[in-house]
């Protein structure tokens, strides 16, 4: 590398030395005039001009910018040293790399999940208003509840309502209906968010009152890809289930909504209903000035004032109302796990930290006699210095930048591998991006470790003890005590931190093979489901729902290689609805309900599809519908937390009465007994469920269900599902007349989808573990190579007086792995009181699990054994001749 | 008044230098050893220029445009360099006279009152 311009500096200094030749010629003609002989003459001339090599530095001197000459000196030669170790240099850029590239990745993602504020403004304003409950807090609502909250303005400044996850809705008068996720929120979800405004206006008082019209406002999304971006679209109509809508606004593009919102429509409520379920979900922005406490203890009043308004049982017993940061809220479990995260990343940071170290002292210490050469013919302290410095912080700089290949890489791969349920990262990724600052923090730290380690080792071979280090024995009588000690020291706390994270990663590893392996109770395998659609006007009633379920299925069961097809309100491991009943004929206890129980409303045909064994009875049939007595089928939990002694079969059961007039409905007779299937999640044990038959739902229950849940589609297959999906597509949208069906995917992945989040952390564990497994390695076999480069002269000897190669292999492998063991120790204390911070995260696997307790050290081990096996083999090729001559 | 280079003699010597080799020059181009010679005869060899720290000051003169250069043959019959004045340079040399002028007339003045 050279600087611009030292070749015109080169010309300009030759130019100068046949000047200065010139100047000799003349000065020894006017010598030779005075009478001088010809050699007098050129003596005389010499003696006057001085020396020309000085005079030509001096001149080159002041034609350059001094420091950033011997900068670029100093890296030329720094390149060049690095370059003559490519081992060395690979080494250690491949753990710059590694060590920066890991942290920035997962830093960014941590940065965006927990560290950025919400993107609305004044977050730290917004609260979710929850429901406490024995079971905890529920971030549900009901319209009372609601116009109750409202009504608190001097806690907060507004009160905004909005749909979970929506049924939901389908955008017809296209050739084909488009399925679209709608949600339906008051009118003050707009500015109370802060959404931006791109066109028109957002929904007023009077369009979100009851009767308020067919409103709507579009998300950017849908606007630029259905509509074309079309600036005129506002005030036209669109045609949402059949219905013409008013375009009233256009949202934004930088508007993020916690699952993704196509359109929004109105809620409308009726704030005077009594209407007690709980279907959608508060917001509130604090007044300003008003804490968190102050707010809860204002809502444990309105929570009385509810009570007395609508009678004891209208909250759960020892309930009431609260409220929590949104931002703690959406975040909520993940903060944990982010920060084993956070620990992890510090680990292999450290690891990298330590092994740069040792790297550098190790080259430093296998340089002193270079150094003190360069000492002895003249370079200055500073220059030496400048020197390995300059050579860490290339090697830093370099790393840096390879890390950040990695961290770009990694961060990709990590958001492919994202489970999709992590809140706040969508599934493009979009809104995690590299982050700047994490970047300058990492290579910060890198080039740091770069500049210490380097320079300990710098300011120690330039001390002026040159007779030492030049001294023949000095230079081979191994490494000096205390920078061996040092370097054993870090390579011991190297394979600490790796057994730690290891270990840390085989018990997420164990508890993922755990989840795994859970019987859901159900089969997940060659099952496709999807969604439909149902808010339109056309399904407020019960009967139309069944006519397209029933048809749906006649033509699914048609299609060839169906086995079955059922449809349902809920999917196992997906959604649940909740809702109590009574026993007829049994008092009910203190509670408004005798029990609670998992709510599914399926058709005939859905046991099947699934594998739910039928333990007991009979399951539904095509026959159970609105004119046949209602009936109802519950599972082994709840016949054995219910009946203890009892047949429930006997019994007829009266499922949401009491909660509202919507759910109104005749006792139903029990008629089987089913399996166990998990409908929350994989790790949680199976609790009560019943189930009834979409048929007999009342008809005030299925229109609030078209609201807020779409209808599930259960395809049963003999070969992959996927293949027979365009045929069931086309049969479902007949059956429905044109309606689409979306979300199409198997129970396979609706289950992988479920342990999503642990695969997250497993896989992020690994990663961790690996690279710290790796970077140990380096560091074992590192120290162990230079210490056998050392003593090579030493290994002579040994040799030449007998020393078999067996031994000599031994003493090196036995000293290597007299580390290693240190460091196991170590770190298996290390991990005996860190691992119980992983306990929330483990199912089925104990914090102290005996498998990753033992097999990991012995891995480690292991791959210890590997990492000084090289050197300990080279230590036995000494030829004892050679070493012994070795200068 | 002696162009030996002392240890800290800075700028005003460098200067000094300077614009004597300017003022050489404007009798017509010269190469170094002409210069040499001339500043230490005119002078009646009371400066006597050491012909090392020449070079030196004539490429920094040049860099800042104030001489120009050209190869050329010497009255020797030699190959030589010769320096020749630029406009710059001769506008570089009235100021640093004047400013040359002043100091010493100030240094006159001060010398003067002890000494009379």
């Amino acid at each position: 590398m050279k600087l611009h311009g030292s070749t015109d500096r080169t010309r300009k200094d030759e130019d100068l030395a046949e000047e200065i030749e010139s100047h000799l010629a003349h000065e020894q003609d006017a010598q030779t005039a005075r009478g001088a002989s010809a050699d007098e003459a050129r003596r005389r001339a010499r003696l006057r001009f001085g020396n020309p090599r000085t005079v030509r530095e001096r001149v080159w001197r002041n034609r350059s910018v001094a420091w950033l000459d011997d900068a670029a000196r100093d890296l030329r030669f720094a390149l060049r040293s690095l370059a003559r170790t490519p081992g060395f240099t690979a080494i250690t850029l491949f753990v710059i790399a590694v060590g920066i590239g890991v942290n920035t990745a997962v830093f960014s993602v941590i940065d965006a999940l927990l560290l950025k504020p919400l993107t609305y403004p004044d977050p730290q304003a917004l609260v979710q208003i929850v429901l406490k409950t024995n079971q905890g807090p529920f971030a549900a609502a009901s319209v009372p509840m609601f116009a109750l909250w409202q009504q608190q303005s001097g806690i907060f400044e507004q009160v905004a309502a909005y749909d979970w996850g929506g049924s939901g809705a389908n955008l017809t008068g296209g050739d084909q209906p488009e399925q679209v996720q709608a949600i339906h929120v008051s009118k003050d979800y707009f500015p109370l968010f802060g959404a931006p405004v791109l066109e028109g206006r957002t929904f007023t008082a009077a369009e979100d009152s009851p009767n308020g019209g067919r409103v709507t406002v579009l998300s950017y999304g849908l606007w630029k890809q259905r509509y074309g971006g079309d600036p005129k679209i506002v005030g036209t109509n669109i045609q949402i289930d059949g219905q013409p809508y008013q375009v009233v606004g256009v949202i934004g593009r930088g508007f993020v909504t916690d699952a993704p919102v196509d359109l929004w429509l109105p809620d409308q409520f009726d704030l005077n209903s009594h209407e007690m379920v709980v279907n959608f979900t508060a917001v509130a922005r604090l007044k300003p000035g008003v804490s968190l406490a102050q707010a809860n203890a204002q809502m444990k009043l309105v929570a009385d004032q509810f009570r007395r308004a609508y009678g004891e049982h209208s909250l759960p017993p020892g309930g009431g109302f609260g409220i929590v940061s949104l931002q703690q809220f959406m975040v909520g479990d993940m903060r944990f796990p982010l920060l084993v995260l956070l620990g992890a990343v510090g680990f292999v940071l450290l690891i990298a930290c330590a092994n740069v170290a040792n790297l550098l002292l190790a080259r430093a210490s296998a340089r002193r006699r270079e150094l003190a050469t360069r000492a002895a013919i003249g370079a200055g302290r500073g220059q030496i210095i400048r020197q390995l410095l300059t050579e860490s912080l290339a090697l830093a700089v370099a790393g840096g930048f390879l890390g950040l290949v990695i961290g770009f890489l990694g961060l990709r791969l990590l958001l492919r591998i994202n489970p999709g349920n992590i809140p706040r990262i969508t599934e493009t990724g979009a809104g995690v991006t590299l982050d700047p600052n994490i970047l300058l923090f990492t290579l910060g730290v890198s080039v740091l470790t770069g500049i210490l380690f380097g320079l300990i080792p710098a300011i120690a071979a330039s001390r002026p003890n040159l007779a030492a280090a030049l001294n023949e024995g000095s230079s081979r009588s191994g490494i000096s005590f205390r920078q061996g000690r040092i370097r054993s020291i870090l390579v011991v706390s190297e394979v600490a931190l790796a057994l730690v994270l290891v270990i840390g990663a085989a018990l997420l590893i164990r508890t993922f093979r755990k989840l795994n392996d859970v019987d859901p109770g159900f089969t997940t395998h060659n099952v496709l489901t999807m969604t439909m659609s149902i808010s339109g006007s056309r399904f407020q009633t019960t009967a139309p729902v069944a006519q397209v379920v029933r048809e749906g299925q006649e033509r699914l069961r048609a299609l060839p290689g169906v086995l079955d097809a059922a449809a349902s309100n809920c999917l196992p491991l997906y959604s649940n609805f909740g809702m109590g009943f009574d026993i007829v004929g049994r008092p009910k206890g203190n509670g408004p309900f005798t029990g609670g129980a998992g709510f599914y409303s399926i058709t005939s045909g859905y046991f099947s599809s699934f594998g739910i064994p039928l333990l007991r009875g009979r399951v539904f049939t095509e026959h159970d519908d609105a004119s046949s007595p209602w009936v109802a089928v519950i599972n082994q939990a709840m016949a054995r937390q219910y009946w203890p002694k009892g047949d429930p079969l006997n019994d007829r059961i009266l499922i949401g009465a009491g909660a509202g007039p919507a759910f109104a409905e005749p006792p139903r007779q029990i008629i089987g007994i089913v399996g166990d299937t998990r409908n929350g999640s994989v790790e949680q044990e199976p609790g009560p469920m019943m189930y009834i038959p979409i048929a007999q739902m009342p008809d005030g229950e299925t229109a609030l269900n078209s609201t807020v849940a779409p209808l599930y589609w259960i395809v049963r297959t003999r070969e992959n599902p996927y293949t027979a999906r365009a045929p069931i597509e086309a049969a479902l949208r007949q059956a429905s007349s044109g309606l689409a069906v979306a979300h199409i995917r198997t129970m396979d992945e609706v289950e992988a989808s479920n342990i999503g989040r642990q695969r997250f952390n497993m896989v992020l564990l690994t990663i961790f573990g690996l690279s710290g497994l790796l970077m140990a390695a380096i560091g074992v076999y590192g120290v162990m190579t230079y210490s056998v480069q050392q003593r090579t002269q030493e290994m002579g000897i040994r040799m030449a007086l007998g020393a078999q190669a067996w031994n000599l292999r031994s003493l090196v492998i036995g000293q290597g792995m007299l580390l290693a063991l240190l460091g196991v120790v170590v770190g298996l204390g290390g991990a005996f009181w860190l691992t119980r911070f992983l306990a929330s995260f483990l199912f089925g696997v104990k914090a102290w699990d005996p498998m990753a307790f033992v097999a990991t050290p012995l891995l480690l081990c292991l791959v210890a054994l590997l990492a000084v096996w090289v050197p300990a083999r080279r230590a036995t090729k000494v030829d004892p001749m050679t070493a012994l001559r070795l200068e | 008044m002696v162009l030996k280079r002392p240890p800290d003699a800075g700028d005003v010597l460098q200067g000094t230098l300077d614009m004597l080799i300017l003022r050489t020059l404007v009798m017509g181009p010269a190469h170094g050893h002409t210069i040499a010679q001339v500043i230490e005869s005119t002078s009646e060899n009371a400066l006597e220029v050491e012909q090392g720290s020449l070079y030196p000051a004539l490429h920094r003169l040049e860099d800042r445009g104030w001489l120009a250069s050209e190869w050329g043959v010497s009255e020797n019959n030699r190959k030589a360099k010769f320096y020749r004045l630029t406009p710059r340079g001769r506008k570089e040399l009235a100021s640093a006279t004047s400013r040359w002028r002043r100091m010493t007339r100030a240094i006159d003045l001060i010398l003067g009152q002890e000494t009379e």
